[in-house]
């Protein structure tokens, strides 16, 4: 990191302007990470001296917990370091959709001390009391202020903390441009190649959330639609695509790597990867719609051991810790004391950081989608047909 | 003809070789070899997700094959002196464990557990706040691993009780050995290798099994589970040298299971 | 204690029988009870099961007609194929190997079944995506062959995966053939052709009913080969039970599925068994 920082403390608010000053382009980013960045690293570091002495790991934590996330979405040694720490191991299991996740849950005794569900999930997994509310006196390495609300409102429900934001991010689609040089803009674009240029080479997810609402917004209809009409327009786009479809599969990393695939429904996190390893691969967000998410963490109601979750939650709130899990994964953070720990390189990744001009038209998931019995039915006769 | 067999046998064994040959990669690429190199071993290795998959595996896989291994001998003992009626619901049930499907096997096992710790826990969390709760994990999942594996060893080893002379048995009883006498130095020999090989087939059945501990593994991770995950995650030779691995510990378990079975042909002449 | 020795022998009948009457009890009848109570309940607002008595999950079963259709004509092509190649295969190891490596080349045969099903398939993954046989392809000149995710691969991957299975019972049944049988029909002048058929074929086909009906019955439940090589675009009941109770979270209508695959299973059980009585003769089975 650079060496021409300042030793006092920013005030969240102060990182905030200068952060929209910076992202505006009315400042360098050499200003930028002057007046922030390593000033505000040692801030936090001498608040947050280690994770041994936090006060959230006084409690009996127990010998071991599991989380249940997302694949490529952390960085193995964050859960080293946890180990290290607290002596509590720490289980990792990944899921392909939210879906997949609830059912779990719903289950019952899935096991989890901690998880990631998508913002559009927890009003329904508080609605069901899947979740607990959040006692955020465990979890000091918090810091409200410096979050940025626009990604963390859905973490409330009515009033009441039940989830703290992870990651944000776009679904947006992966184009290999070596094999396809079309130029594509839109999800219009996108169902249209997918049946011509890249005829057996495209991937959509097995995700009702994205795939059903790529393809209203390629219709010029709501991304979170659930009436039937709507639907039965999506499922018409669906059926007829799907013949030129390479796969329906929510892990598309490994088709496109060995360019089996040369296009794919795709978010944030995979697109950075995919285009840091493979140059030649595009992340494109559709002009027309699409998604915005974010991922937060939160707490099952059955976690076996919610001592070890509210430690391990506060952990990877501290932001010396969560910049290395962006870094890992490659999904914005929504805590600016975060990003004013990253690299320029992941800053200005376009990627990562898209402007502001190509994230409006993008839209949250809603709730009703996630159990909704029409979109779920649509998305099992499309994969069936 | 003899270039057809040959055809099948290559056939069968090129793709293992090739997922084998390619565990040894130096570079990244699972499809391009670029030399020869042991590093995807040592990452698999090192790795403590697979390690702890590979753990609850082996714990799942040895527990459930034992308590078949004795409770599906036992069983195989017991139905010889059953009535025909009754030995018809057993023989009846041994052969359903067999025959459905892993995936109906998986389901059921949920819905009935999940029901069941839906009545039981909150009776639990109502007694005392300390109480534990019940989950799915390795019960559930030795239980359903169970189901199947005991099926296994009650067939083999009944199959073994049938062509097992009679006369052996009602000697003993006739010098006045006493049951536990006659069991333990007259039929356990005779049967040891049908049970040993039933063991191994059990270790070999969950130590393999995906579908059924997809359903019911709760937070556990087992082995194939974790491979299957990896497999839809991302394509490193690391996937290969665990496949490899995977591979090697169970030819070597059919070896000693094949050289256990074989050894029965002697006594059965 | 005076126990009669009838009585202590139902009592050790029943020590003997308790454990795994118990485990058959709690862990196979009481689930499929479950399952079968749930196929008359609904589906609750958020997914899960809530109490009903309604057979509309039944009648909703043509809503995956699709997958049964997908099972039921991908399962029987794919053991009839295997049968294809096994049968052959089974009768050059039994009738013409020489018996000194017969043992050998038998369990070569064998040993595959008890490998990773998982790892087998990943092995055709590989081959079959664009850097494996399409690359040799490419080579000599033919571009743009696409094998992975398709119908085709799925039912590769099922030949593959249950081919030793289906030689191993048709393998036992020819081997305990009495050769002398043979030599006399052929003393008697009947052509190899006209042996095979009046004599053969008809003494194995108690193993090739047991292998086609266990290639068939494991095949019905079949989830990972679709999964892994039909790209999630070719389905079967087996993906749409682990989607329904996995993702949309039907617990009664994937309880409905379920008990209609388990008496698929049982009708094709019966249908072989039948099948082979009626030309074998004897109601012998041979198994693995």
């Amino acid at each position: 990191m650079t060496k021409d920082f300042k030793d006092t403390p920013i005030t969240p608010d102060r990182f905030m302007t200068e952060f929209m000053r910076w992202k505006r382009g009315s400042i360098t980013r050499r200003h930028f990470m002057g007046v922030t960045g390593l000033g505000l690293a040692t801030a936090v570091l001498s608040r947050f001296p280690g994770a041994g002495v936090n006060p959230a790991f006084a409690e009996d934590l127990g010998t071991q917990m599991a989380i249940a996330t997302w694949p490529n979405y952390h960085d193995p040694a964050t859960f080293e370091n946890f180990t290290a720490a607290t002596g509590v191991a720490v289980e990792v299991n990944v899921f392909g959709s939210n879906e997949e996740m609830l059912a779990k849950l719903q289950a019952g005794g899935a096991g989890w001390s901690l998880f990631v569900p998508t913002n559009y999930t927890i009003s329904t997994y508080a609605g069901l009391k899947l979740i607990d509310a959040l006692d955020l006196s465990k979890i000091p390495n918090f810091s409200p202020s410096t979050q940025n609300p626009r990604f963390t409102s859905e973490g409330m429900v009515d009033g009441t903390t039940y989830a703290l934001p992870k990651n944000w991010g776009t679904t947006g689609f992966a184009v290999n441009t070596a094999e396809l040089k079309a130029p594509l803009t839109s999800w219009k674009d996108f169902f249209a190649v997918a049946m011509n240029e890249a005829d057996g080479r495209a991937m959509v997810h097995d995700y009702q959330l994205t795939t059903i609402g790529s393809a209203l917004v390629s219709l010029g209809l709501d991304f979170n639609s659930t009436k039937p009409e709507d639907l039965a327009q999506a499922e018409k786009l669906l059926l007829e695509v799907k013949p030129h479809l390479f796969a329906i599969n929510s892990d598309y990393q490994p088709s496109m790597r060995s360019t089996d695939a040369w296009m794919t429904m795709c978010w944030t996190n995979d697109g950075a990867q995919l285009n840091r390893d493979m140059p030649e691969i595009a992340y494109i967000l559709g002009t027309d719609g699409g998604e915005i998410w974010t991922d937060y963490y939160a707490i099952p109601s059955s976690a076996p051991n919610k001592a070890a979750g509210y430690a391990l939650l506060n952990f990877l709130m501290d932001p010396a810790v969560a910049v290395k899990e962006h870094i890992a994964n490659g999904a914005p953070a929504t805590d600016s004391r975060v990003i004013a720990l990253l690299p320029p390189e992941i800053t200005s990744n376009k990627i990562v950081y898209p402007d502001e001009a190509s994230l409006t038209p993008l839209e949250f998931g809603a709730a009703a989608t996630l159990t909704d019995p029409g979109r779920a039915e649509l998305m099992a006769r499309f994969k069936s047909a | 003809m003899r270039v057809f067999l040959s055809a099948v046998y290559l056939f069968l064994y090129a793709p293992i070789a090739l997922v084998v040959v390619f565990s040894f990669n130096a570079g990244r690429s699972a499809t391009q070899m670029t030399g020869f190199s042991l590093q995807w071993y040592g990452k698999a290795l090192s790795n403590v997700f697979l390690t702890d998959a590979l753990k609850t595996s082996l714990i799942v896989a040895f527990t459930s094959a034992a308590l078949a291994a004795v409770f599906g001998t036992m069983a195989a003992m017991g139905m010889e002196r059953l009535g025909p009626r009754l030995r018809a619901v057993f023989d009846g049930m041994l052969a359903a464990a067999i025959v459905v499907p892993g995936v109906v096997i998986g389901i059921a096992t949920l819905v009935a557990l999940a029901g069941l710790f839906g009545v039981i826990n909150p009776v639990l969390a109502e007694l005392s706040s300390t109480a534990p709760q019940f989950q799915m994990g390795y019960l559930s999942l030795i239980a359903a691993h169970g189901l199947f594996s005991m099926a296994l060893v009650a067939m083999i080893v009944k199959a073994r009780i049938a062509s097992l002379s009679r006369d052996i048995v009602e000697a003993s009883y006739d010098l006045y050995a006493p049951p536990f006498a006659t069991f333990f130095q007259i039929v356990l020999p005779q049967l040891r290798p049908s049970i040993l090989a039933g063991f191994l087939m059990s270790f070999t059945f969950s130590f393999d099994d995906f579908i059924i501990a997809f359903f019911v593994a709760g937070a556990k991770t087992t082995l194939p589970m974790y491979v299957f995950a990896s497999i839809r995650r991302g394509v490193t030779p690391e996937i290969n040298a665990i496949a490899t691995m995977v591979l090697v510990a169970s030819l070597i378990l059919i070896a000693l299971a094949w050289l256990l079975m074989r050894e029965r042909k002697p006594h059965a002449a | 204690m005076a126990l009669s020795a009838a009585a202590r022998k139902r009592w050790v009948t029943a020590a003997l029988l308790a454990p795994a009457g118990l485990w058959l009890f709690f862990f196979l009848a009481l689930p499929f009870l479950a399952i079968l109570v749930f196929s008359l309940g609904e589906r609750a607002p958020a997914g899960g099961y809530q109490p009903a008595l309604t057979l509309a999950n039944y009648l909703n079963l043509p809503a995956r007609g699709a997958a049964f259709l997908n099972t039921a004509l991908l399962a029987p092509v794919g053991a009839a194929l295997c049968l294809a190649i096994a049968y052959p295969a089974a009768w050059f190891l039994a009738l013409r190997v020489d018996p000194r490596h017969r043992l050998l080349l038998v369990a070569l045969m064998i040993v595959p079944f008890w490998t990773s099903m998982l790892v087998r398939t990943y092995a055709w993954m590989y081959l079959l995506g664009a850097r494996g046989i399409p690359q040799l392809l490419e080579m000599i000149g033919i571009e743009n062959i696409r094998l992975i995710n398709t119908p085709g691969a799925v039912l590769l991957g099922i030949v593959y995966g249950y081919l030793p299975l289906m030689v191993m019972p048709i393998y036992v049944s020819l081997e305990k053939l009495d050769r002398r049988l043979l030599e006399a029909s052929s003393d008697l002048g009947a052509r190899p052709m006209s042996t095979f058929l009046t004599v053969t074929l008809p003494l194995s086909m108690p193993g090739v009913m047991t292998g086609v009906a266990l290639v068939s019955i494991l095949l019905l439940g079949e989830y990972l080969i679709p999964q892994m090589l039909g790209g999630g675009k070719v389905y079967f009941i087996g993906n749409a039970l682990v989607d329904l109770f996995l993702q949309s979270r039907n617990w009664p209508f994937g309880s409905a599925i379920a008990v209609t695959l388990v008496l698929g299973v049982v009708g094709v059980l019966l249908i072989t068994m039948r099948i082979a009585w009626k030309v074998s003769g004897t109601r012998q089975m041979d198994l693995v």
